[in-house]
Parts: C-alpha cells; structure tokens; sequence
C-alpha cells in the first residue's frame, strides 16, 4: 500500500471493495458447481470453464485482497513473480522434455483441437497477465510526491 | 539488533523489506505448489481409461469450505483495513472470525470428510462374471424403481463416476474397463464372516523340556477341554470354535509347551462391523490367502430398496482381487489427492497459529510499541492467507469437479 492511499476515505472505499470482491467469490464458486451440477460436458470444455472461473477468482484475489492494484511502484513484486512463472515453466518444460513419451497428450479419445486450444490457453493466459503488468507499470505514477524519500535522506545525513 | 525498514520502504526496492520477504516466500510457494498440479495433470492425463477415481468427491462439502476460506481470507482483510484505521477492537473482531472460519475448514476436513473418506471401500472383483452378477443383485432395487435395466442404471452411475461426461467417448471407456475388471464395488463394510477355530493338539513331546505338570498347567490356564491327562497322552480338541486371534495364542502357548497344535476352521460366523472397526482391525490383511475371513457384507452406497436401507450384498473372498477403503493407496488419485490437500492443511494450520500468535498479549505487544509495523505485520500474514485462499481457489474445482 503506497503512502498516499491512507487517507480514511480510501479506506473505506476499499472496505466496500472487499465486500463486493467477496461476493464476486462466493457467486464464482456457486456458477462453477451449478454448471458442473446441471450440465454434463466433456472434460476439456469443463476444464476450460472451470479454470476460467478459478482464475477470475484468483484475480480478484490478488487485485483487490493482496490489493496489488495499488501496489504498482511496487516492481519488485511484479519482477519476482514474473521471473518465478519463467523460472518454473522452464522446469516444466524440461520435465515434459525428458519425459516426452511417458505422458501422451493427443490420446485418441482426446481431439487434437482441444489439445491445441489447452496448450494456447496455457500460454495465452500467463502471457497476457505479463503484458498487462508491464502496462500497468509503465503508466506515470499515481499523483505522489517524493516525499518519503526526500525524508529518508535528510535522517541519514543528520545520522 | 534492529531491523530496518520495517515501516518505511526501502529506497531502492520500493518495499518495507517484510512485503518483498512474503511476496518471495509467496513465489517460492507458487513453485512448490505448482509443481504438485503439474504432477496431477501429468499422472490424470497417463491414467489408463478407467483408472482416474474421479466423482469420488463430496461436492456439497467441498463447496463449503470454498466459502468458508473465501470468507475467512474477506475478514482477514478487514481486520488489517480496522488497523490502518486505528481501531484495535476491529481488529480483534474480524480476526476471531477468521481464525474461526480457519478452524472450521479444518475441522471439516479432518473430523468429516477425510473420516467419511477412509471408511467408504472399493472391492475389485477378480471375475467379470462375478462383477456382473454382483452389480445386477445389487442395483436391482434402484434401477427397477427407475424404470430401467440394471445395466443401464450400473452403466450411468458408473460411467459418470469414473470419466464424469456423458459422451460416446466415455462409454467407450467404461466398456473397456467394465472388461478389464477396473471397475470396483463401492460401499461400506458393514460384517464379515469370521472363522471360528478348533484348537487341537496331536502329542505331546517329553523331551522338549518342559515337565508334565508344567504342561498340565498350561492346559489349565487355557481352560482345555477335555481332561489334562488324556489330552497329555492322546491329544484331543483344547478349545472349541474360539476366534483367531484365541486360537493363535492358543497355538503359541501350547506350542512352548512342547506340544504339536493344529488348528481348524469348525465354522463361519458373521460378525457385524463398523466401517471403522474393521479398518482399525486391519482383518483386511488377511483377505484372500487364509480362511479366517470367508465373507464380507457390503452396504452399496447409490442403491437402496425404496425404504432407504442401503441392499447388502455378500461377498466371497476368494472372488476379490482387491480391497481398499479410500485412503492413498486406493489410487493414483487419492495418492494425489491427499498429498495437496493435505500440503493445504498444513498451511491452514500454520496460518491458524500465527493469527493466534497475533491475538495474543505477546503479539500485540508490538501494536502498543509501534503501531504501523503491527499493522504491516498483519499486512504480510494476510498476504500469506490470501495465498493459501488461492491455492484452494484452483483445488476446488480440479479435485472436485473436473
């Protein structure tokens, strides 16, 4: 949470954000077991439309609740799990690499379509939450002077 | 020693330097993490048609505690929004509701539905035949109600529990593992049929080492049969139709007594079980090898008569091939299963004692000496809450529902 934001007012925005996000996950869960309860599809589609719904959820998570849509000077965090989601697709793909015949994913009951949107979605989905990070961060900062800082470096030097 | 920049960002970071720890303990976490539903989709995608015990899951409860979590991960948010507003008695109010929320996922889990889990058993037959005959005498009832073949009923319930669609393709599936014999019967134990022994001694062996009055006295504590003499020199039966674990330690005691035991099955008689008694009995073990357990009586879940007694059918034991309750060993998917969520738990459970922790005069402690690093410090946990919320987020409907 940057500085500027601790004005009650904005608290109490956010409080009324937390309970509407609330809602939103609440409600998210309730349509991921009605659809699974009245409609019977096959498996990819519900994958599809399930992991959607989870990732909805988990957005909502970390925008509002881990309130990361306030925290965008906050680079490091970006860095730090954007490196990480490289760092671990990369592992995974040296798994699937070595074990390329152990696991075979365009089984025939499987349409190859489906197996060609899933791998489309993996990389769509991570991607685009890169591209929307960088962008993010790349607006001017929220109206802010360098106070702090300004601050910090007068007590080190009486120090 | 003091720790810098525990209120105040670090100047080259951007951070106070607990947030940068948490959001890298965070992604060490999404590794872990990620790393076991990588395993789960590698081992759903391998498994043989008609082996991913899928539809196993108790929905309505599952959706509970999603709710439960999502609720607790909204309080802990509030309370960290009534500190940065000064109001220490907000804090403590949502906060005991979060902790409430936490213990009541856990108390779910560990007291309900794990529980419920461990005493539902799946028995593999080792004949087809069987297994359709089986199938036949006991989904009779429900399927006759239903207005449909016994076939059609076993098929539909069987068909949606392993590959949960409703398409060609999963019939296609059923049917091959209807005749591979990877489809199982599903319900509780409700009685056995216990061997009951005759203990026997054949003779008595004088040079063993033990004197006959010795050996009178043995037969004595067991409170033989017959006379002490006579079974001394002619042998006879020492105990009639007495349990296993009796005639075992019969066999034990006669044998250091230097006599020659056999022990034969006189009779079968049932035994009603508790589901949990027979696990923690671990009779189970004995299954298809020696003849003390001839039958199991199992209680069909999905099938009852109309007046809602479960049908109970008899099983032989030389008909099974396999026998689990669901616990880890069932199969690949509880193995895996029980390892996220229980990895889950743990972190629940951790969570559970900080926020105590945090409740706690020695927590609060620090909200009277600095009140903005008390609140960065539920800053940080709830960051670490929201993240477990998360993880749940995505197990829901992977182990659930998909």
């Amino acid at each position: 949470m940057s500085d500027s934001h601790d004005s009650p007012d904005f608290i109490q925005h956010l409080i009324r954000l937390f309970y509407m996000v609330g809602g939103v996950l609440v409600a998210g869960t309730l349509i991921t077991v009605l659809i699974d309860v009245l409609f019977h599809m096959p498996l990819p589609l519900a994958a599809f439309i399930g992991l959607s719904i989870a990732l909805v959820k988990a957005g909502f998570v970390v925008a509002v609740f881990m309130h990361y849509k306030w925290d965008k000077k906050l680079i490091m965090i970006t860095w730090t799990m954007v490196l990480t989601f490289i760092f671990f697709a990369g592992m995974m793909g040296l798994i699937m690499w070595a074990e390329g015949d152990a696991p075979k994913l365009n089984r025939a009951e499987m349409s190859i379509y489906w197996v060609v949107a899933a791998a489309l979605l993996g990389f769509a989905l991570p991607a685009s939450f890169t591209v929307l990070t960088v962008k993010l961060l790349s607006q001017p900062a929220p109206v802010e002077a360098p106070a702090p800082k300004a601050k910090r470096v007068a007590k080190k030097k009486k120090r | 020693m003091e720790i810098p920049y525990t209120v105040k960002p670090r100047p080259d970071t951007g951070l106070y330097n607990g947030k940068l720890g948490i959001w890298l303990f965070l992604a060490s976490e999404v590794m872990l993490f990620g790393a076991l539903f990588s395993s789960y989709v590698l081992l759903r995608v391998g498994a043989e048609p008609g082996t991913w015990s899928m539809g196993l899951m108790n929905i309505t409860v599952g959706a509970g505690n999603t709710m439960v979590l999502i609720a607790s991960s909204m309080f802990v948010v509030l309370a960290w929004a009534e500190l940065k507003q000064g109001n220490l008695a907000g804090y403590k109010k949502w906060k005991w509701a979060t902790i409430a929320c936490a213990v009541l996922f856990l108390v779910v889990k560990w007291s309900y539905e794990w529980p419920e889990k461990f005493k539902h058993y799946d028995i593999w037959l080792n004949d087809t035949k069987v297994l359709h005959g089986k199938f036949e005498k006991g989904y009779h009832a429900t399927a006759s109600r239903e207005g449909k073949s016994a076939e059609e009923h076993v098929n539909g319930f069987y068909t949606k529990r392993f590959f949960k669609e409703e398409s060609k393709l999963s019939n296609d599936n059923f049917d091959k593992a209807w005749t591979n014999g990877t489809l199982a019967l599903q319900g509780h134990i409700n009685a056995y049929e216990e061997a009951q022994i005759n203990v026997e001694v054949t003779g008595w062996k004088a040079d063993a080492g033990v004197s006959e009055a010795d050996a009178e006295k043995v037969l004595a504590k067991l409170n033989a049969a017959g006379s002490a003499t006579a079974l001394l020199k002619d042998g006879g039966t020492v105990k009639e139709k007495v349990g296993y674990d009796e005639a075992k330690r019969a066999e034990y005691a006669l044998g250091q007594a230097g006599f020659e035991v056999a022990l034969r099955v006189e009779d079968y008689e049932k035994v009603p079980a508790h589901p949990w008694v027979w696990r923690t009995k671990r009779v189970n073990e004995d299954i298809g090898g020696k003849p003390r357990v001839r039958s199991i009586f199992l209680g069909l879940d999905h099938s009852d008569d109309g007046e809602g007694h479960h049908e109970e059918i008899e099983i032989e034991t030389r008909h099974i091939s396999r026998l689990s309750a669901f616990e880890p060993k069932h199969s690949t998917f509880f193995g895996i299963y029980y390892t996220i969520t229980g990895l889950h738990a743990a972190h629940v459970f951790g969570g559970i004692i900080v926020m105590l922790y945090n409740m706690l005069p020695i927590g609060l402690a620090l909200w009277h000496k600095d009140r903005e690093q008390f609140t960065n410090r539920i800053e940080t946990f709830g960051l670490f809450w929201h993240f477990v919320d998360l993880v749940w987020i995505f197990l829901f409907p992977i182990l659930y529902i998909l």
